[in-house]
């Protein structure tokens, strides 16, 4: 632990070069078009339209369910943070190798540098969100609101520890940007974006399967919890109809407080894996 | 040594061993499928114990065939690499020079860049704004080309870049700069302002330790060589000296020196 807080010393010295390549990353991610930050957040959008459609006019489900399109958005931003930032690292310290190569710098600072440049234009997405639940969908703002800092406090850490794992795996392996690339596309199904996760732990073949455990194991993914927490807390409870009958589960405390325990010790753990490997970055003779 | 001031660069016992894979797994499948056929390890000593102090305002140039060592003790005083034991002592701040403007990112302005640069040196922003202009004149001294600075580096000519990188790096004003084969940059007239550069470098007490197989270069810059060979230092002394011996020593030195690179 004692070395762990040195090398952290060592990063706050280094602050300055870590705000330049976050500042680099915010203006080259906004750069390449003249709307900037709109045209940045236009491919979510479009994805929670798409979905919205599909969804509406192929299942009953969908179709009963009044704000179904703020479901998908909300869980639709904390994924693409998730996705875009892991992505975004996994090159970053490549990226820097012909710099690294010939001048010192606490190698964690660029990965952390593309973890937070993510959480800023993260941060800037739920502005979009606020604004479709208030002026459009004219939604009531829930006192469950408060529990929602804690939530992306919880993502960041969970983000970084992603970003500073797959980052350093990257620069020894170079199939790691596949293998993520791949999982992504299967999170969009299997994580409760397009759906509730109610309707997966009431699915009487989840239920049944590996006697029960199968429900319980779906929701020891971080990122469901996640989700499902981002909507409790700031969207109504759908109708019983929509889950067939059954109430949703109300919004859980308890569940937030051991995501970001869960997080914290992920964000510890991860940068004590970086720091075993970030000398053997640039040997080579 | 006693009495005389404190040197720049300290090197003590320097070790450098490298651990190298034969049959290196290149791809997370590769590493998964070969936990069964663990890969064979050689372990290569670069630096076979180095003791080296250089004095502040010396220029001390690093000659030896490829293979000798001598990036890999550049890369242990920047700091770049973890001694395998030993110990490197630095005092004061070390600038290297890039090679090409690595660190340059093609989608911002040249503007944008110097800042991000001269913070990947180890200055802060305002440091860099006061030095701003000084930077862009000294790279593009002509009027067409001081007049890109606003545009995306992507427009830029490598050897633009390289003059950008240089100019910047020696801006940064440090107490030690570090060169490994890069000073031979641009065209004749931007070498020319280089070596300016160096000569003023001096002349304020700077400390240069560069690398090079240019052996005019060498005699004409350094006040001091450090021959290595096979990771230990072979002869360290005068220019004039150590040069002489390095050119008439016979076999594979001759070729490197023929062959630079």
């Amino acid at each position: 632990m004692r070395h762990l807080t040195a090398e952290l010393a060592e990063v706050w010295r280094f602050r300055a070069l870590f705000l330049q390549l976050v500042r680099r990353d915010l203006k080259v991610r906004y750069k390449n078009s003249k709307l900037g930050f709109v045209w940045s957040i236009a491919p979510p959008l479009m994805q929670v339209a798409c979905i919205t459609f599909a969804f509406k006019n192929a299942t009953t489900f969908a179709a009963n369910f009044d704000s179904y399109s703020a479901y998908v958005l909300a869980a639709m931003i904390p994924w693409t943070y998730f996705q875009t930032a892991v992505l975004d690292s996994s090159q970053s310290i490549l990226m820097m190798y012909g710099v690294i190569r010939k001048v010192y710098m606490p190698r964690e600072i660029i990965p952390l540098a593309t973890s937070v440049s993510n959480f800023i234009h993260f941060a800037m997405s739920w502005l979009v969100f606020f604004a479709y639940l208030v002026f459009y969908l004219r939604a009531p703002l829930l006192p469950t609101l408060i529990w929602f800092p804690v939530l992306v406090l919880a993502q960041f850490f969970l983000v970084t520890a992603a970003s500073l794992v797959v980052s350093c795996l990257n620069v020894f392996y170079e199939d790691v940007k596949y293998i993520v690339t791949v999982l992504f596309n299967l999170g969009l199904f299997v994580l409760p974006i397009m759906y509730l996760p109610e309707q997966v732990l009431h699915s009487p073949t989840m239920r049944s399967l590996w006697g029960g455990w199968a429900a319980r194991i779906y929701m020891w993914n971080p990122l469901a919890v996640l989700i499902s927490g981002y909507r409790k807390c700031m969207l109504e409870a759908p109708h019983p109809s929509v889950l067939g009958g059954n109430a949703a589960a109300p919004f859980d405390p308890g569940s937030v407080l051991a995501i970001l325990g869960v997080s914290f010790v992920a964000l510890v753990l991860s940068y004590v894996f970086f720091n075993a490997r970030k000398w053997r970055f640039v040997e080579r003779p | 040594m006693s009495g005389s001031p404190k040197p720049s660069i300290r090197l003590a016992g320097l070790r450098k061993t490298f651990v190298l894979q034969h049959r290196h797994a290149g791809s997370l499948k590769a590493a998964m499928l070969s936990i069964f056929r663990p890969p064979r390890l050689e372990r290569r000593e670069v630096l076979r114990g180095i003791d080296l102090e250089i004095l502040p305002g010396e220029t001390v140039a690093v000659v030896g065939r490829n293979g000798s060592g001598k990036s890999t003790l550049l890369s242990l005083v920047a700091r770049v690499y973890k001694p395998t034991s030993g110990e490197v002592t630095v005092n004061g701040t070390v600038a290297p020079l890039l090679e090409l403007g690595a660190g340059f990112h093609p989608d911002l302005t040249g503007v944008e860049n110097v800042e991000l640069y001269g913070a990947i040196l180890g200055l802060g922003r305002r440091e860099i704004q006061a030095q701003f202009d000084s930077i862009v004149r000294f790279a593009f001294d002509r009027p067409d080309l001081a007049e890109k600075i606003d545009t995306p580096l992507r427009n830029y000519s490598d050897g633009m870049k390289m003059r950008l990188g240089f100019s910047i790096a020696v801006h940064t004003d440090p107490a030690i700069l570090l060169v490994d084969e890069v000073l031979a940059v641009g065209d004749e007239a931007f070498q020319h302002k280089c070596l300016d550069k160096i000569a003023e470098f001096q002349e304020r007490g700077k400390t240069i330790l560069f690398v090079s197989h240019d052996m005019v270069m060498v005699r004409r810059v350094a006040h001091r060589v450090v021959w290595l060979q096979d990771g230990v230092v072979l002869r360290d002394g005068p220019t004039a000296d150590v040069v002489d011996a390095y050119m008439v020593e016979p076999g594979p030195s001759a070729v490197a020196v023929a062959s630079p690179g």
